[in-house]
């Protein structure tokens, strides 16, 4: 983030995004807020540190106030009575400390406002304010710079790319002694593009593999793309809405180029949200395909039998991490916990879960921001307690992110548990059909 | 028309102006209807918010903070009821005893809630720190409207005072915070609206659902 001084041209800049870009929906929310502060303890970050400054409503009055002090009659004529606030380099600095330091955006408090407003949404505006400043976290920024020039995040290129998914392809013909099954990758006019988190190939790769093994199974037609292929996208995070449309826009423009029916979007809550729900929005059009999470294209295929599951190959107790974005901004809700009643002996459920679930306090794209680390770990203490409460061995979670921020509380809070993703654990429960050879 | 009912009655016509000129503003850019296709329904997301989800067990605001809720109720009925004695102060009938008598009776009850928030703000750090000037200053006028609101239950010959705090309470409205009576409901229908369509409330569609 640009430490100490902001230039007076940056400032210019915020100020223009403050009095021009406040959208009907935004200005709504930012008028309704009663400042009654019933919404403190729905919020993890809050419940974990205790900090009036970390209550949603603290957290809304800070843009609030700017907003009254460029937006209403009262604001300009008598700030004092209303609480405006001039935006200065102090409340600009207050304003990122909020914004990306005490906020995930996972809009559990949506959820609970009393009156009904969408604090996150609020907050979402701020980001794109400290965007116009140049205020970004530097971690979130430099991904996006990645995803810009690279066409993903980790800069990983396209033979790197192919080399991977070769050798995991090699891999997984062996672990399963079936020579006919392929990751294919650029292959046109397949029905499905599955599109992968980049950190999936630096450090997850046998994620790639388990969906492999589903593919497989379910008989599908499918295809990787060793080109823009991601399906993160920090400009959301960050707010900046011109970063946004483009990353989306390089793999919506490579699944036209391969012809498909249907974008999969790995196992990732933002990734999901970004291209199934608000990508058509940023472009202005609709897609020339459907856009569905792994999540739900699994849960189609038990339902229609084409996957068939033991239960038994996953003995330990697994609970479930419901990703923000996925669930209570995605609406799949469902489809997760019908996979795990079908792929595991014992599942056991949070408490709250579903639209209700706490952020594991990762999200927002904080685990990229590493200013924010000591914050990020601290407020994951709500789910890690959540966690442990359960007594499961296991937590599997739908989301690439999540997954880190999990790992992360499982070493701090020693949980002792382990970290999966739904499609490795439905792939260990794989009845695979037997192999042509054999 | 006596003078407290000319003051009322231009008051009324500024604050509606007032809500209206916002209402109808072109200053924010406005939200295109979204593109994706949707997975549950936008109209009963905004039915939800606002029937089921005004339930004290719909919102962890309310449930958590039960006492909280139901003073904010008892408030917004007292401030409902003296509305209504407000505009009935305007026609050229008398009401019945008996309904000025339970009219006082919710005024009043909305006006010990209102002290007892205003209490709430002035005495939790918390709330305090989140609070401004506005916040007192909208109570008070209320709660001075509600005051002269039950007198004028009581006491018919009190309804000039009653018209002329409706009065102030009103032309104060659209400015400060009290504006949120008229965005609470766009808010209302903008979240419903947004959970509604993405399938999150009412109801979660999908496989397995229990709820569905
Ligand atoms: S519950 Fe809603 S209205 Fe009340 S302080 Fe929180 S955001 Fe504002
Ligand atoms: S969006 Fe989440 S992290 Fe941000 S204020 Fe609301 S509950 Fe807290």
């Amino acid at each position: 983030m640009a430490e100490g001084h902001v230039k007076p041209a940056a400032l210019e800049q915020a100020l223009k995004v403050l009095r021009e870009r406040v959208d009907e929906r935004t200005a709504a929310f930012l008028n309704a807020c009663v400042r009654c502060g019933l919404c403190a303890d729905t919020c993890h970050v809050y419940l974990a540190d205790q900090e009036p400054a970390s209550t949603p409503a603290a957290k809304v009055e800070r843009v609030a106030s700017l907003f009254r002090r460029y937006h209403t009659l009262l604001g300009r004529l008598a700030p004092g009575l209303v609480g405006a606030e001039t935006l200065t380099e102090e409340a600009l600095q207050a304003l990122a400390a909020a914004a990306f330091g005490r906020c995930t955006l996972c809009g559990r408090c949506a959820l609970n406002c009393s009156v009904g407003l969408d604090p996150a949404a609020i907050i979402r505006f701020a980001r794109t304010v400290l965007v116009a400043a140049g205020m970004v976290p530097n971690g979130i920024q430099a991904n996006i710079e990645a995803a810009r020039a690279s066409g993903n995040t980790m800069s990983i290129s396209q033979e790197d790319v192919r080399e991977t998914i070769a050798w995991l392809e090699e891999d997984l013909r062996q672990t399963i002694g079936d020579p006919e099954v392929s990751l294919p990758v650029d292959r046109e006019g397949a029905r499905v593009l599955y599109a992968l988190n980049p950190r999936e190939l630096k450090f997850f790769p046998l994620s790639i593999s388990a969906a492999g093994m589903i593919f497989h199974a379910a008989g599908e037609s499918w295809t990787l793309t060793s080109t823009d292929f991601d399906i993160t996208n920090y400009g959301f995070f960050a707010g900046d809405i011109e970063a946004q449309r483009e990353i989306a826009d390089r793999l919506i423009r490579r699944a036209e180029e391969l012809g498909v029916q249907e974008l999969v979007v790995a196992e990732c809550g933002h990734g999901y949200r970004t291209l199934r729900w608000e990508a058509p929005d940023w472009l202005g059009r609709p897609l020339p395909f459907a856009v569905r999470s792994f999540v739900e294209v699994m849960a189609e295929y038990l339902g229609a039998g084409r996957l068939r599951l033991d239960p038994s190959k996953n003995p330990d107790p697994v609970t479930l991490h419901d990703p923000c974005n996925l669930v209570r901004h995605g609406g799949v809700i469902e489809e997760q916990r019908y996979l795990l009643r079908h792929a595991v002996t014992t599942f056991v459920e949070m408490t709250p879960n579903r639209e209700d679930n706490y952020c594991c306090g990762g999200g927002g794209g904080l685990l990229a921001a590493s200013e924010h680390t000591a914050k990020r770990i601290e407020s994951g203490k709500v789910k890690a307690e959540q966690i442990r409460a359960t007594g499961a061995k296991v937590v599997a979670s739908p989301c690439h992110n999540c997954i880190d921020q999990l790992m992360d509380l499982n070493r701090h809070y020693t949980l002792g548990v382990e970290v999966r993703t739904l499609g490795e654990i439905v792939a260990d429960a794989l009845i695979l059909p037997v192999p042509p050879s054999s | 028309m006596t003078l407290g009912s000319l003051v009322l009655v231009a008051a009324l016509l500024v604050a509606l102006a007032g809500f209206l000129a916002q209402r109808f503003s072109r200053r924010f850019p406005r939200v295109p209807a979204p593109i994706a296709p949707a997975r549950g329904s936008a109209a009963a997301g905004v039915l939800y918010a606002f029937t089921k989800a005004f339930f004290p067990t719909a919102k962890e605001s309310a449930s958590l903070h039960l006492a909280s809720y139901l003073a904010g109720i008892g408030y917004h009925l007292g401030i409902f009821t003296a509305l209504a004695g407000l505009l009935a102060s305007l026609l050229p009938v008398r009401v019945p005893t008996a309904a000025n008598a339970a009219g006082a009776v919710l005024t009043a009850i909305g006006l010990v809630c209102g002290l007892g928030l205003l209490a709430k703000r002035t005495l939790d750090a918390r709330l305090r720190g989140i609070s401004v000037p506005d916040d007192f200053v909208a109570n008070l006028l209320v709660d001075a409207a509600l005051a002269t609101g039950i007198a004028a239950y009581l006491d018919h010959a009190l309804v000039p005072l009653f018209q002329v705090t409706g009065a102030v309470l009103l032309l104060y409205a659209p400015l400060g915070k009290l504006r949120h009576m008229l965005f609470l409901v766009t808010s209302r229908r903008w979240s419903g609206a947004y959970f509604g369509r993405r399938g999150v409330r009412p109801t979660p569609q999908g496989p397995g659902n229990p709820r569905g």
